[in-house]
């Protein structure tokens, strides 16, 4: 009976663990039929307006479960996921909808050093080591690349 | 109706930052549309721009009665220069950059424009552009003021503090254009005096016609601005103070006095953003300063000319709404001193009198410029006077391509002296074509009428006022 409980918590355990590992890596263990990485790396404002409408326009024609959309952002495109940022109302909107915000762990290092100090992000952005090599990797994972 | 916004600002300020309600506002109005930039997404330099080329038609009607009888009445007469009552102009041409010098840094942004059009902005005093604007709008204390310096539009009326290529029309109001678009002048004018039934009595102490001494003011100062915009329970609520020179543009201060602006507005959005969201706004403002004029005290003797100062004050209260296919609006405008008071006799600045009968020599004093005996007609300023205002709008969007106006506006000069008030009431009949978001025909039909209300309707001023003519304009505007 001991043996039996100690198993189930440790099954529970696991279970726990993977289940925190499948949020964390999301990409990878993603069983939407379709998958799009966006890349925003442009200065221009337009396309932060741009690369948002589009994976608006993805999760309404798809359906959040059917889909599965990262936002890649880095250079110049990072300041779409700083915290002030004017269309952060968008921003939070679309990760209720499951959308992911990634970025460039090499563009903040950048921008702290023009800035004096690390630019403060979206609560929403998960830092990643270079944005490109993020892209690269969900390409390998089956996504398709779009920068709009 | 004294407003004095001043107290009343400052409380709010105060009250505003003390109450802890720091959450900035995300829709914008003028101030902030025009103060500052989308944070996190503001271009490095953002080249912007609008042109309005504009045909505008008068009976031409001569003037009735008076020193200038037969001659051109100025308020028959196309902008700004004032030699036909019919034809093309190139009203405005504007030229701007505006954004972010530093895109990561969204705590400093900056506004430039400048004016190419024919109008009082450009004739001024010579030089074919001039810069209206040159702005830096410092936002590291976001969450209580921002802090705006340089040449700017001036927190105050709505009708001047507006974008003007959202404008529904293509002139201004009667009061707006009298009270609130400053012109310039060393002297009163009074040198060229005109007795309401005798004709002139002397001339101009200058021995030149007082015309402004540079660009109209625009709606502009140049100084500084702390301002802010929060949402109060759903109210996008706003307040300004600026302290400037008082002076207009492209000029430094004159006088060491500095003129105070008030500016509170508060207004329920019901949608969209940028210059034609939706919503119901509420404002109120007050202007203060001081004004050096000559008084040249209404005769040819130029040595007793004498230099003074004079307060200046201006204030108003208003709404805005729209919603849906609705529009409308409303402002009173009151004003105490340095009333812009038109020519002498209704004429274009620089026309010469006819000769009165038996009056030959009369007026060849020293500042009788041509020694003919006849005199110049100038402008006039009354230093102490009051004056007042007001302008109703509705508008009705008929498809989102067709879009009706009507404007009633009534402007009262010298309200304080019997004999020297006039009265000025047009109705505005309007209608805009856009031909995209961008790009749209406006056509007005004013009609006009001016009376002195405590003279007889067969005084000379009655005669010269019945000379006004109805107006028609029509503009093509095109923003980029």
């Amino acid at each position: 009976m001991k043996r039996s409980i100690v198993a189930l918590i440790a099954t529970c355990l696991s279970l726990g663990m993977m289940l925190t590992s499948f949020n964390a890596q999301a990409a990878k263990k993603s069983f939407a039929d379709k998958k799009v990485v966006l890349q925003i790396s442009d200065p221009n404002p337009f396309k932060q307006t741009l690369v948002l409408n589009v994976a608006n326009n993805l999760i309404k024609h798809y359906g959040p479960d059917q889909v599965d959309v990262e936002i890649v952002a880095f250079g110049p495109g990072l300041r779409l996921l700083f915290a002030e940022n004017s269309n952060k109302g968008r921003v939070n909107s679309l990760v209720s909808n499951g959308v992911r915000f990634s970025a460039c762990k090499n563009t903040i290092k950048n921008m702290a050093k023009k800035l004096g100090s690390d630019p403060e992000l979206n609560q929403h952005a998960v830092k990643v080591d270079a944005g490109v090599v993020r892209i690269i990797d969900l390409v390998k994972q089956g996504y398709t690349l779009v920068k709009p | 109706m004294k407003i004095n916004l001043s107290k009343v600002a400052s409380s709010a300020i105060l009250a505003t930052m003390l109450g802890g309600i720091v959450a900035p506002a995300n829709a914008a109005n003028w101030l902030m549309l025009q103060g500052t930039e989308p944070e996190g997404s503001a271009p490095r330099a953002k080249v912007w721009g609008f042109i309005q080329p504009e045909y505008t038609k008068t009976d031409g009607t001569k003037i009735k009665a008076g020193p200038w009888k037969g001659e051109d009445m100025i308020l028959n007469q196309m902008r700004p220069d004032l030699k036909s009552s019919e034809g093309f102009n190139m009203l405005r041409a504007r030229l701007g950059v505006r954004g972010t010098g530093m895109p990561l840094d969204s705590n400093v942004n900056y506004f430039l424009l400048a004016e190419f059009g024919n109008n009082g902005i450009t004739r001024g005093d010579g030089g074919s552009a001039k810069v209206t604007d040159a702005s830096v709008t410092l936002n590291h204390l976001k969450d209580f003021a921002r802090f705006r310096v340089g040449t700017f539009k001036t927190p105050g009326s709505e009708e001047g503090l507006q974008a003007i290529h959202v404008f529904d029309y293509i002139n201004f109001t009667g009061a707006t254009n009298g009270l609130l678009l400053e012109r310039f002048f060393k002297y009163d004018g009074s040198g060229t005096f005109v007795s309401p039934n005798a004709g002139p009595n002397t001339a101009s102490d200058s021995g030149q016609v007082n015309k402004p001494t540079g660009p109209v003011g625009a709606f502009r100062d140049t100084g500084i601005q702390v301002f802010n915009s929060f949402n109060l329970s759903g109210w996008d609520t706003s307040y300004a103070y600026m302290v400037g020179n008082g002076n207009g543009i492209t000029r430094g201060d004159n006088d060491g006095e500095m003129e105070t602006y008030a500016y509170l507005s508060t207004e329920k959005v019901f949608g969209g953003k940028g210059p034609r969201r939706q919503g119901f706004k509420l404002f109120a403002w007050n202007q203060e300063g001081k004004r050096n004029l000559t008084l040249e005290k209404g005769n040819a003797v130029a040595s007793d000319d004498e230099e003074k100062q004079f307060d200046r004050k201006r204030s108003g209260y208003g709404f805005t709404f729209k919603k849906g296919n609705y529009r409308a609006a409303f402002e009173a405008i009151k004003a105490d001193g340095m009333i812009f008071n038109g020519t002498d006799g209704g004429a274009v600045a620089g026309t010469k009198s006819k000769l009165p009968a038996g009056a030959a020599g009369k007026f060849t004093t020293n500042g009788d410029v041509g020694g003919d005996g006849q005199l110049n007609a100038s402008f006039n300023m009354e230093p102490i006077g009051k004056a007042d205002g007001m302008y109703l709008h509705v508008g009705y969007a008929i498809t989102p391509k067709l879009e009706v106006d009507f404007r009633y506006d009534e402007y009262n000069r010298m309200t304080d002296v019997a004999a020297k008030e006039r009265k000025f009431e047009t109705n505005t009949l309007g209608v805009q074509y856009f031909f995209n978001k961008k790009s749209r025909l406006i056509i007005n039909y004013e009609q006009r009428e001016a009376e002195a209300p405590n003279l007889p309707a067969d005084h000379n001023a009655n005669k010269i006022l019945d000379s006004v003519d109805d107006r028609l304009s029509a503009q093509i505007l095109v923003i980029f």
